[in-house]
């Protein structure tokens, strides 16, 4: 009989006990990182009753487990690291989609209105207004470029603040994480032999949230304390020991920031951090962000430099040759804070047709240069010595090195980024567009033959004698000379060459036939060079004189939607996935209150059922006590 | 596989996160009128946009030339006429005074009317488009070209021909210079020129010079000398006869390509002069026929000297005409060109703009019915939801 009333008793107590942890599990339904949790039972040791019977003893609560699965956490936690990375990578690719939109931030339409404004003035070249018009047309443009350039910077250091406060999180997380670990060691330790679910939900929750900021490793000591890696392996949390990450300046430019550990010595980790939203940054600013920038500069480095040329061959009202239109900043070329040498680099461009969107690192060993393109790796070929007489020169660069670099010593040459941002009207007086070609040519009234000259092209606008009057005579109907000197072989349509001009003459001179190039002094009337100009946007200027101008700007926008777009796929995909293994988690661990509210009837059920029992044995306990005492009626 | 109550709830609202951002988006597509407005929602179509946009505002910008082009051209089509119609007037006005029956206060009279042609074609030749360019001074368009000396006049201005961007590989000539359309005319026939020498005495006048055929004549100088009143001999320019022949007035002297008549009585020793014509300025030949009338109005010369001048001066008038309506009929080419072209480029944007509209423009009825799925798909969502939250054993105890 007693034996019954142990068992009606353990069996109360472990209903209690699970009307509890459902109970608990229904509370924390909506608890993130909660895992459900089931109550263990098993049937008590049965006891020998003497007459050789073994009888059980009731039950027993052998602990409370919580549902969870390693495997399922695991690949949560690796998809949260590729959401993160993708989610950071898409909002900055979707940023610059929206401002560079269909029309590349209104530089389509900046820069048509730019080279309408040239074909205007070559439509009436001494019309003051048109002039004006020009210049108003060259500062919109620049506006345009700097505004543009301006929010792509804005985007620049609003991913510093987002690595900096990254950081920050990941440092807190590993800090708790390890006061954790020690928590979960002692409450293990304590020889109850039962796991600290709580606590162990807790720590797993902390691993998931850090997942999205960073991509995660984790191992577990046999002593229940975790330890987590982020990136490549690099410890974060070692059982109770925490590794600080930090923000440094980036060794080639100091408005970038890069993560340091107090584990590297002071050198940047950031290449080995690819997933989270560290990595997602990080891989914004080298895959969205300064390209977009350096090919928007690639492009205002092509229209200032294609104006500036124009300008330089061609004379202004005042009959000077032109000064330029547009300023703009030269290829920057950083030293590393590395460095051991005193070196410094000036370059400058010298071939815009070559020039990339890329940026360069320059390498100096063993004596010897190396230029590299940080974005395909590539080796570039290089020339020259580095001397300001004979320069390094390579990928349309020129680089003069001044000082003694060391062994191992490295520059970043960026020769686009700063061109947007920089990108101004240095002309402030509409006189002073070189509307007019540099030179004209005439032929004498008095020529008796059928000679022609055509329209001199300047080659060399530098030439000091450009603009002096030079006179071809023709000695014989196949020989001139210049001048009155030298007898030079004439064939029709051959090209002559001097003072830094050519031209070509066709047909059949005379002899005596005489042919003037000269300045175009007074030639306000003239609009060769604006024509010119104006033509620039569809002429092949960059890649080797195969892209044009207006060409390179659609491409550009091409260039930028189809990575976007592409981002936004691998973003949809992303979190498809995110989702199952949230699912998956979600169906082991997860909370199912339809589930629960069938237990918990089950639990009632079955504390009443052994409350009943024990009503029974209390009955036949007290008939019997009656039944011995004689009052049993 | 078990579904847990946050696994439902976290699936549906996805769900609706995704119904909602699609919905949005059709909502800016309907409200933009545009099918994307970002690259990335249609990157190739996006750069064929910039592409087209590019090509349309260059085709209206070279419309635009077109129109300035043309301005410029009709000034200078109205200036040649009116060039062409002074010209003809003094030559009218030549030979009105070559008939012979002209006295010398008439000749004075036609002297005065002639220099007044040659104002007007000075002014012609300085002539300004509405910005105050000078049309006929080159690219040195700030300063009047021409002005008259005691011989012709002197040309200030360039041989620089201002061309416009009228296509995207067409220009067009929009100026024509001062020195093309008024210097650089030859004089006499266009081939030679025929002069009598100043001592002649005899009444020999030049008629008709012609060469017999194209290239015939290689451009040298020649002198036809009368050895008698019946006979001349011509000489080439070392001296040399190259022909003799018998006089017969009216009938035509031919050798080496150069065909000329003379007429009336040449006397003995009379030559005449045959040379390759040169450029000679427009101005230089009317100078030349009002310094003629000048003079005989105020020393009467002999008949034939003054005919024989005036002739010299109408056949340059000649030249002179048909050199100005060769250049206008060049610029009538012009302005066809870019009228041809003008209309290509109407059609071609056009073209560009219904390519635009193509990839650009939203599809209103396919826009409208994803819109209305759309809102079906959310609002069957949102009624399945409201479902399934009643479905709760909770509920039944």
């Amino acid at each position: 009989m007693a034996n019954a009333f142990g068992i009606d008793v353990s069996a109360l107590q472990a209903f209690q006990q699970a009307i509890a942890v459902t109970s608990n599990n229904v509370a924390n339904a909506s608890t993130p990182g909660y895992d459900e949790e089931t109550i263990e039972l098993s049937a008590a040791a049965p006891q020998n009753d003497g007459a050789g019977l073994n009888v059980g003893a009731g039950v027993v609560v052998d602990g409370i487990t919580r549902a969870y699965s390693q495997t399922a956490a695991n690949q949560l936690s690796s998809s949260q690291s590729g959401l993160g990375s993708i989610n950071a990578l898409q909002s900055y690719a979707s940023q610059i989609d929206n401002l560079f939109g269909t029309n590349a931030g209104g530089l389509t339409t900046a820069l048509q209105n730019y080279y309408s404004a040239w074909s205007t003035v070559a439509d009436d070249p001494s019309s003051s207004a048109s002039r004006e018009a020009l210049l108003g047309a060259a500062q919109a443009l620049a506006s345009n470029l700097n505004t543009t350039g301006g929010q792509i910077g804005q985007l620049a250091s609003s991913i510093n603040t987002g690595i900096g406060s990254d950081v920050q999180q990941i440092n807190s997380i590993a800090t708790s994480i390890a006061s954790l670990n020690q928590q979960i060691v002692a409450a293990s330790a304590a020889g109850t032999g039962q796991d600290p679910n709580e606590l162990l939900d807790q720590r797993d929750q902390l691993v998931s949230n850090l997942s999205s900021l960073v991509g995660v490793t984790t191992s577990t000591n046999s002593d229940g304390s975790l330890n987590v890696f982020i990136g490549t392996g690099q410890p974060l949390v070692l059982e109770n020991s925490t590794t600080t990450l930090s923000t440094i300046a980036n060794p080639f430019n100091a408005s970038q920031l890069e993560v340091s550990s107090s584990t590297s010595n002071g050198h940047s980790i950031s290449n080995l951090l690819t997933s989270g939203d560290l990595g997602g940054l990080l891989a914004a600013r080298t895959q969205v962000v300064n390209p977009a920038l350096n090919q928007l500069g690639q492009v205002a480095t092509a229209v200032a430099v294609t104006a500036n040329t124009q300008q330089g061959e061609g004379l202004d009202l005042d009959g000077k040759l032109g000064s330029p239109l547009f300023s703009i900043a030269p290829p920057l070329a950083t030293a590393s804070s590395a460095n051991q040498g005193n070196a410094t680099l000036t370059v400058s461009l010298a071939n815009v047709g070559a020039l990339s969107a890329d940026d360069y690192q320059l390498s100096y060993a063993g004596g010897a240069y190396t230029l590299t393109d940080t974005t395909t790796g590539a080796t570039v070929a290089l020339t020259g010595a580095g001397s300001a007489a004979n320069p390094l020169t390579g990928a349309g660069l020129s680089i003069v090195v001044s000082g003694a670099p060391a062994a191992g010593d490295q520059f970043l040459i960026q020769p686009t980024a700063q061109a947007a941002g920089s990108f101004g009207v240095a002309l402030t007086d509409p006189n002073g567009i070189a509307a007019a070609g540099a030179l004209t040519t005439s032929a004498a009234d008095t020529n008796t033959g059928s000679g022609a000259i055509g329209a001199a092209s300047v080659v060399d606008a530098a030439n000091p004698n450009l603009l002096a009057t030079t006179t071809i005579e023709f000695t014989s109907p196949t020989t001139y000379s210049v001048n009155g000197a030298g007898s030079f072989a004439y064939t029709s349509g051959g090209t002559i060459s001097q003072n830094g001009w050519q031209v070509s003459i066709t047909g059949t001179p005379a002899v005596g036939d005489a042919f003037t190039v000269a300045g175009n002094a007074n030639g306000t009337g003239d609009n060769t060079n604006a024509l010119a100009a104006a033509n620039e946007e569809s002429q092949g200027v960059l890649g080797n004189g195969a892209t044009s101008i207006g060409n390179a700007v659609s491409g550009l926008v091409t260039a930028i939607g189809s990575q976007t777009q592409q981002i936004n796929t691998a973003q949809s995909a992303q979190t498809a996935l995110n989702t199952q293994a949230q699912s998956a988690v979600q169906s082991v661990s997860g909370v199912d209150l339809d589930t629960e509210a069938a237990n918990l009837v089950q639990w009632q059920q079955a504390y009443q059922a052994s409350a009943q029992a024990f009503t029974i044995a209390n009955s036949l306990f007290t008939f019997m006590i009656d039944s011995i005492n004689g009052t049993y009626t | 596989m078990r579904i847990t109550t946050g696994a439902e709830q976290s699936q549906f609202l996805a769900a609706i996160d995704q119904l909602e951002a699609s919905i949005s988006q059709t909502q800016q597509q309907l409200s933009s009128g545009q099918a994307f407005t970002t690259a990335a929602q249609n990157p190739v179509a996006a750069g064929l946009v910039s592409n087209y946009d590019q090509v349309l505002a260059q085709s209206q910008q070279y419309t635009a030339n077109g129109d300035s082009a043309q301005s410029s051209l009709n000034t200078e089509d109205s200036a040649l006429t009116q060039v062409q119609s002074a010209l003809q007037s003094l030559r009218d006005l030549a030979v009105q005074a070559n008939a012979g029956s002209v006295n010398q206060q008439n000749l004075g009279a036609l002297a005065t009317e002639a220099g007044q042609i040659q104002q007007t074609l000075l002014s012609l030749a300085n002539t300004q488009d509405g910005s105050g360019n000078y049309i006929f001074a080159g690219f040195d368009t700030q300063t009047a070209p021409f002005a008259l000396t005691a011989t012709g006049s002197t040309y200030g201005g360039d041989q620089g021909q201002r061309q416009v961007q009228i296509g995207a590989a067409q220009t067009v000539i929009v100026g024509d210079n001062g020195d093309l359309v008024f210097n650089q005319i030859k004089n006499g026939n266009g081939s030679f020129t025929v002069t009598p020498a100043a001592a002649n005495t005899g009444s020999g006048l030049v008629g008709a010079t012609s060469i017999t055929s194209p290239g015939a004549y290689a451009g040298g100088s020649y002198s036809i000398e009368f050895t008698s009143p019946t006979a001349y001999q011509v000489l080439n320019a070392g001296n040399t006869v190259i022909a003799t022949g018998t006089y017969t007035s009216g009938q035509a002297i031919s050798f080496d390509g150069v065909q000329v008549t003379l007429s009336g009585t040449p006397a003995t020793g009379d030559s005449f002069a045959i040379a390759p014509s040169t450029n000679q300025s427009l101005f230089a030949s009317v100078q030349g026929l009002v310094t003629t009338l000048q003079q005989a109005a105020s020393a009467a010369p002999s008949q034939v000297s003054l005919s024989n001048s005036i002739s010299a001066a109408i056949d340059n008038i000649d030249q002179a005409l048909t050199h100005v309506q060769t250049v206008q009929a060049s610029v009538g080419a012009r302005l066809n060109t870019i009228t041809t072209q003008q209309s290509v480029a109407t059609s071609q944007q056009t073209q560009l703009q219904q390519n635009i509209s193509g990839l650009q423009s939203l599809d209103y009825a396919s826009a409208i019915t994803s819109l209305d799925q759309q809102n079906t798909t959310l609002s069957a969502a949102l009624q399945a939801y409201s479902l399934t939250q009643g479905l709760s054993l909770f509920k039944y105890l």
